[in-house]
C-alpha cells in the first residue's frame, strides 16, 4: 500500500506536467500544409524516400512559380511528414496528428498498399481528402470511402503489359507461372494478370503465394521448373523480385520471359543484378519515354524527367514512384485553383470530378476513386545497360527482346 | 508496525488515487483530439502489460506470444461487428475476450509444461502460427487484405472504455494477487517443485494465469481494433507488440499492482517524445533508454519509487551507488 | 511431386542448412555458455553482410576472401559489446539481458540504416548463378561453397572447444561457473571470448548471405529467429547437434515451404512445439556445452 502515493504522484505528474507531444506553430494563414506519413526507415525506406522528394519536388517547383492560386489569393504550399518506419500502427498514429495536431490542409497517402489502407478510414473518420499515390489495392476502394483518391492505375492492371508484349511477340506462348508475396498490393496484381492470362485462353500453370520478408524461394521455383512455363512473373517487392532472379539463375529456371510488377524499374535492381537483370520486364507507373502531353508545369515527362535531375542528382533514372508521388501534389494544384476555396468537403468534390491530363497520364477518378483512366507501361532491361520503354506499343522506344537466352547460353562480361 | 501510522498512510495513498483518477477522468477536456489518442494508446499498452504481468510477473512464466491473443480479439472483434448479424461492439470485444480466454487454455495445457526459454519460444512460434493462419484463412479473415471496422470517430469513447478497462485490471490484479490463487502463483514463480510439494495443482493455475492474460490482451486488441478501423494480420500479430508489453511491465515493475500501469505510462512517453525530436535516429534512442533501464533500474520504477518514498521519509539516505547495485549484483569479471 | 522435383527439393534444403548452421551455432553458443538469448545476433549478420559488401564495392575483395576479415572485426565489435554492456548484468533474470540485447538490436539496425541507407544491396560476382548440374539437379557454386565453409566454421568451432585451453575454459564455464572460478579462470574474460566467437560466426554467416540473398538492414531479425528455433531443435549440448537441428529446420522449412509457402512457418513451429512438449531438452540435447 505504501507505493500506491508515490506512484500515484508520479503518474500525475506524467499526465499533466509533460505533454506528450509538443504542440507545432500553426501554420502561417497563406501556406496550405499536406501532410503524409512516409516510411523513411523500415522495409519500405527506399521506396518512402522516392514518395517523399517527389512530393517535395513538385511542391518546390509550384512555390517557384509562384505558389497556387485559390479564390484571387496565392498560397505557398508546404510539406509536413513523418516517418512511419514501414509500420501501419505508426501510419494510424500519425495521421491522426497530421490531421489533429498539425492542423494539415490536406493529406497525401504513405508509401505501398498496407498503410494506405490503414490511412483511408481516418481521411474518413475527419472528412479530409487524401490523394495517394503509391497504394494501388483496390480493396482500399471497395469499402465505400469517400475521400480517397488514388492517381495510380489499380494493382490488377500491372502485369497485363507484360503478356501482351509476349503474346505480340510469340502468339504460341501458352504457360504462365505466377509468384506472388502475400500482402494486398501484390496478391491483386497476382490475381489481376492470372485472370487475364486466362482469358486469353492461356494456361496458368503455377500460382502460389509466399509469406512477406521471404528470404527463400528456391522450393517454389523447383516446382515452377518442372512446369517448365513460357512466361515466369513475379508479383511482389524489390527485395522479392532480387531473390526471384537471383534464385532463378541458381535453379537454371530459364522461361523464354520474365517480369515483375515492382523491382525492374527501381536503379537498385540494376544495380544488384548487373547483367543478370538483362531481358527482363518490368511493370511500371510511368517512364520517362512516355509521350504525354500534360496541362502542369512540366507538361510532358521527359520535361519532368529534366528538371527533377537537375535538382536531385543523386538519381541516375527516375523511378516512377517520385513521378506518381508529384502528380499527387498536381492533383491538389487543380482542384484547389478550380474550387476556389480550402474547405475540405468541396475540396474533395472538385477532386472527384477531376479530369485532365498531367505529365504523368490522364487524371481521373471512377466513382470509387480509383484512376482506371490511365495505362500501365512496360520497360525492359537490354544487355547495353539501359532500360526501354517497350509498351504501349505506340511509345515504344524500342522493340522488346524475346525470347530470353537460357541463363547458361549468355556470353559472360 | 503501529497501527495508527499504517491507516494514516492508507489514507494518503486511497487520496491520490483518488486524485489520480479523477485527473485522468478530466484529460480530454484539457488535451487535443491528438494527445488524446496517446493516452489511449498508453492506457491500452497498460491493459496488455497488465495482462502480461499476470503471467510473465507474478507466475514467472516468459509469455512471447501474447500477441496472438491480441490479434484474436481484434478479429473477432472486427469480424463480428461486420457480419450479418452486426453484433454491438461491446458484445463483440467480451465475445474476443472469451475465444482468447479459450485458445490460451487449449494451447496453454501443453506448452506450459516448457519452462524458461522454451516456454518463451514455444509461445512466440504460436503467435508466428496465428498471424499465418490469419494470413492465408482468406475466407473468413479476408487474409492479408484485411478487414475494415464501422468507422467511429470520438477519441473520448476509446479513451474513456480504455481507462475503464484498465482501473477494472488494476482492481482485478489487486484482488487476485491478494488471493489464495495469487500466493500460489508468487509459490510457482519461486520454486515450482516445491509448490507441487505443498500441494499446489500447478497446471490449472498456469493455465488460469495464461487465460486471464489473454483475455487482456484480447480487449485491448478489440478495442484497438475499433480505433484504427483496417485491421491486417500483419498488423495484430506483430511480435512488437509482445515486446512492447513486457518493455512497459519492466520499466514499471514485474510482479507489482501499479507497475505495468507507470511502465505503459513512461514507455509510451518516451518513445512517442523520442520520436516526435528524432525522425530518423529514433530507433537508436529508443535502443538506449531500454538499454540504460536494464542497466540500471531492472526491477523497475515502482521499486525506485518505494526507495525513493524511504529517502523521502528519512528511513534511508540517498547514495548515488545505489544505482549501480544492479551492476553489482550480476556482472561477472 | 516429381523425383526430379524432390531431388532438387532435397538439395535446396541440404545448401540452406549450412548457413542455418552457422547463424545458429555462434547463437546457441552464446546461449549454452552465457544463458544469454542473444537478440542481437540478427544485427551481427548485417553487420558482416555490409562488410563483405563494401569491402568489395570500394576495394574489390573477393567476397569468399572478406570472410576472416570479416569474422575479425566482427569478433573484436563482439568482444567490446560484451565487456561494456552485456558483462555489466550477464548473470541478471532472463528477460533483461533478454530485453538488452533487444536494444542492442535496434539501435545496431538503425544505425546501420542510418549510415548505409536502406538500399538493398547484394554482392554479385563472376561466378554468381553459375553451377553444376548433378542429372536433374542443379547445385549453385556459391551455396556450395557456403555450404562447405560453413560446415568448416562449425568443425573448426567444435575441434576449438573440445582440444584448446580457452575452450574448455568456455566449456567449464558453461558447466558450473563457480566451479570453473576456482580452478582460476577468468570468467569475464572467457563469457567476453564466447560472446565475441558468436559475433564471429554471425559475420561469416552475414558474409556468406552477402552473396546469396539480396539485404538490406532489416534482414537480420528473421535470422534471430531461426537461430532460436534451431538451437532449442538441436538442444544446447553439442556443436555438432546444432547442425543436425539446422538440417532439421532447412527440411521442414523447404518442403513445406514447397507445398504451402503460405503456411511454412506455422507448420515449423507447429513441429517446434510439438517436439518441445515431447522432449524439453530437443532432439539430442544435454543442458549444456559439455
Amino acid at each position: 500500500m505504501k507505493q500506491f502515493a508515490g506512484c500515484a504522484a508520479l503518474a500525475i505528474v506524467a499526465a499533466f506536467a509533460v505533454p506528450l507531444a509538443n504542440p507545432l506553430p500553426a501554420s502561417a494563414a497563406d501556406t496550405i500544409v499536406l501532410g503524409a506519413a512516409i516510411s523513411i526507415t523500415g522495409k519500405t525506406a527506399k521506396e518512402g524516400e522516392y514518395t517523399r522528394d517527389g512530393y517535395q519536388f513538385a511542391i518546390d517547383t509550384l512555390n517557384q512559380n509562384g505558389g497556387i492560386k485559390v479564390g484571387g489569393k496565392s498560397y505557398q504550399l508546404q510539406l509536413k511528414y513523418y516517418d512511419d518506419e514501414t509500420k501501419s500502427e505508426r501510419t494510424a498514429q500519425l495521421f491522426e496528428k497530421l490531421v489533429n495536431e498539425d492542423k494539415v490542409n490536406f493529406l497525401l497517402g504513405p508509401y505501398a498498399s498496407a498503410p494506405t489502407g490503414t490511412a483511408a478510414p481516418i481521411a474518413e473518420k475527419y472528412k479530409i481528402p487524401m490523394v495517394e499515390a503509391n497504394g494501388s489495392a483496390e480493396s482500399i476502394f471497395t469499402k465505400g470511402y469517400k475521400y480517397s483518391f488514388m492517381v495510380l492505375s489499380p494493382a490488377k492492371l500491372y502485369l497485363r503489359g507484360i503478356i501482351d508484349v509476349v503474346r505480340k511477340k510469340d502468339p504460341s506462348a501458352k504457360t504462365v507461372a505466377i509468384l506472388g508475396e502475400n500482402e494486398p498490393f501484390s496478391k491483386e496484381v497476382a490475381q489481376g494478370v492470372a485472370e487475364y492470362a486466362k482469358q486469353l485462353g492461356m494456361n496458368v500453370v503455377y500460382h502460389e503465394l509466399y509469406p512477406s520478408n521471404t528470404q527463400d524461394v528456391s522450393s517454389l521455383l523447383t516446382n515452377v521448373k518442372a512446369k517448365n512455363p513460357d512466361i515466369v512473373l513475379g508479383a511482389g517487392h524489390l527485395q522479392d523480385s532480387l531473390l526471384i532472379v537471383k534464385q532463378a539463375k541458381d535453379l537454371g529456371v530459364s522461361p523464354r520471359a520474365m517480369g515483375f510488377s515492382v523491382g525492374p524499374s527501381s536503379p537498385e535492381f540494376r544495380a544488384n543484378l548487373k547483367q543478370d537483370a538483362d531481358y527482363l520486364f518490368g511493370a511500371t507507373q510511368w517512364t520517362s519515354a512516355l509521350k504525354y502531353v500534360g496541362e502542369d508545369v512540366w507538361k510532358t515527362p521527359e520535361a519532368y524527367a529534366k528538371a527533377f535531375k537537375a535538382k536531385y542528382p543523386k538519381y541516375g533514372v527516375i523511378p516512377y514512384q517520385v513521378a506518381e508521388s508529384s502528380a499527387a501534389v498536381i492533383v491538389y494544384q487543380k482542384a484547389l485553383e478550380k474550387a476556389g476555396t480550402l474547405d475540405p468537403k468541396k475540396v474533395r468534390d472538385v477532386i472527384a470530378a477531376l479530369d485532365f491530363t498531367s505529365f504523368y497520364g490522364q487524371i481521373k477518378f471512377d466513382s470509387r476513386g480509383v484512376n482506371i483512366y490511365k495505362p500501365m507501361a512496360v520497360e525492359q532491361l537490354q544487355p547495353d545497360g539501359n532500360k526501354y520503354t517497350v509498351y504501349p506499343t505506340e511509345v515504344a522506344e524500342k522493340e522488346a527482346l524475346y525470347p530470353m537466352p537460357p541463363w547458361n547460353r549468355r556470353a559472360s562480361r | 508496525m503501529p497501527e495508527r501510522k499504517l491507516s494514516r498512510r492508507q489514507v494518503i495513498a486511497a487520496a491520490s488515487i483518488l486524485v489520480l483518477l479523477v485527473a485522468l477522468l478530466f484529460v480530454p477536456k484539457f488535451r487535443s483530439e491528438y494527445e488524446l489518442l496517446n493516452y489511449t494508446r498508453f492506457l491500452i499498452l497498460a491493459l496488455m502489460a497488465q495482462g502480461w504481468n499476470l503471467i510473465g510477473g507474478y507466475t514467472g512464466y516468459a509469455a512471447f506470444g501474447n500477441v496472438a491473443f491480441f490479434g484474436i480479439g481484434a478479429y473477432t472483434t472486427g469480424l463480428l461487428m461486420i457480419s450479418k448479424w452486426a453484433v454491438p461492439f461491446f458484445p463483440a470485444m467480451f465475445c474476443g475476450a472469451i475465444l482468447a480466454a479459450l485458445v490460451a487454455v487449449v494451447i496453454g495445457l501443453p506448452v506450459l509444461r516448457l519452462k524458461g526459454h522454451y516456454f518463451a519460444i514455444a509461445t512466440l512460434g504460436v503467435a508466428e502460427a496465428t498471424r499465418e493462419i490469419a494470413d492465408t484463412w482468406d475466407s473468413v479473415t479476408q487474409g492479408s487484405t484485411g478487414i475494415d471496422l464501422p468507422v467511429r470517430s470520438e477519441g473520448e469513447f476509446f479513451y474513456y472504455s480504455a481507462l475503464a478497462l484498465v482501473v477494472l485490471g488494476v482492481i482485478a490484479t489487486a484482488l487476485l494477487v491478494r488471493s489464495k490463487l495469487g500466493y500460489a502463483w508468487v509459490a510457482i514463480r519461486e520454486d515450482q517443485d516445491a509448490a507441487r510439494m505443498l500441494g499446489i495443482n500447478t497446471t490449472p493455475l498456469k493455465v488460469l494465469a495464461f487465460a486471464l492474460s489473454a483475455v487482456f490482451a484480447a480487449l485491448a486488441g478489440g478495442l484497438t481494433a475499433y480505433q484504427n478501423i483496417h485491421v491486417t494480420p500483419g498488423d495484430f500479430f506483430k511480435l512488437e507488440y509482445t515486446l512492447q508489453m513486457i518493455i512497459a511491465t519492466i520499466i514499471g515493475g514485474t510482479g507489482t499492482i501499479f507497475g505495468p500501469v507507470l511502465g505503459a505510462g513512461v514507455y509510451q512517453l518516451l518513445s512517442t517524445y523520442v520520436w516526435t525530436k528524432f525522425i530518423e535516429l529514433h530507433p537508436t534512442v529508443l535502443g538506449l533508454i531500454i538499454i540504460f533501464f536494464i542497466i540500471f533500474a531492472p526491477r523497475g520504477l515502482m521499486s525506485l519509487v518505494s526507495e525513493g518514498l524511504k529517502v523521502v521519509r528519512g528511513q534511508k539516505r540517498f547514495r548515488w551507488q545505489g544505482l549501480l547495485a544492479n551492476v553489482r549484483a550480476h556482472r561477472v569479471t | 511431386m516429381s523425383s526430379a522435383e524432390f531431388a532438387q527439393i532435397a538439395v535446396n534444403a541440404i545448401l540452406l542448412s549450412g548457413i542455418l548452421a552457422l547463424v545458429a551455432l555462434g547463437f546457441s553458443l552464446v546461449w549454452g555458455i552465457m544463458n544469454i538469448v542473444n537478440l542481437a545476433h540478427g544485427a551481427f549478420v548485417v553487420l558482416g553482410a555490409y562488410f563483405t559488401f563494401y569491402l568489395n564495392e570500394l576495394a574489390g575483395v573477393d567476397p569468399f576472401v572478406s570472410i576472416p576479415l570479416s569474422m575479425v572485426t566482427l569478433f573484436i565489435i563482439g568482444f567490446i559489446v560484451q565487456r561494456v554492456l552485456i558483462n555489466q548484468v550477464v548473470r541478471a533474470p532472463l528477460l533483461a539481458t533478454f530485453l538488452l540485447t533487444f536494444g542492442l538490436e535496434i539501435l545496431i539496425v538503425n544505425l546501420v540504416n542510418y549510415f548505409f541507407k536502406a538500399d538493398l544491396r547484394s554482392v554479385t560476382t563472376r561466378y554468381s548463378g553459375t553451377g553444376w548440374t548433378v542429372g536433374v539437379v542443379r547445385v549453385p557454386y556459391i551455396r556450395l561453397a557456403a555450404l562447405g565453409i560453413a560446415l568448416v566454421l562449425v568443425a573448426l568451432t567444435a575441434w576449438f572447444l573440445r582440444a584448446t585451453r580457452q575452450g574448455r575454459a568456455i566449456r567449464a564455464t558453461g558447466m558450473d561457473i563457480d566451479a570453473a572460478r576456482l580452478t582460476g579462470v577468468k570468467v569475464g574474460t572467457i563469457y567476453s571470448l564466447t560472446y565475441a566467437i558468436g559475433a564471429a560466426l554471425a559475420g561469416a554467416a552475414g558474409s556468406l548471405l552477402s552473396m546469396i540473398v539480396p539485404f538490406d538492414p532489416n534482414i537480420g531479425g528473421p535470422y534471430t529467429q531461426r537461430a532460436f528455433v534451431i538451437s532449442v531443435l538441436g538442444g544446447l549440448g553439442e556443436v555438432a547437434n546444432v547442425v543436425l537441428g539446422a538440417l532439421l529446420y532447412a527440411f521442414v522449412d523447404v518442403f513445406v515451404g514447397a507445398r504451402l509457402p503460405e503456411l511454412s512457418q506455422a507448420f515449423t513451429f507447429a513441429a517446434l512445439v510439438i517436439l518441445l512438449v515431447l522432449r524439453p531438452e530437443g532432439i539430442a540435447g544435454k543442458k549444456f556445452y559439455a
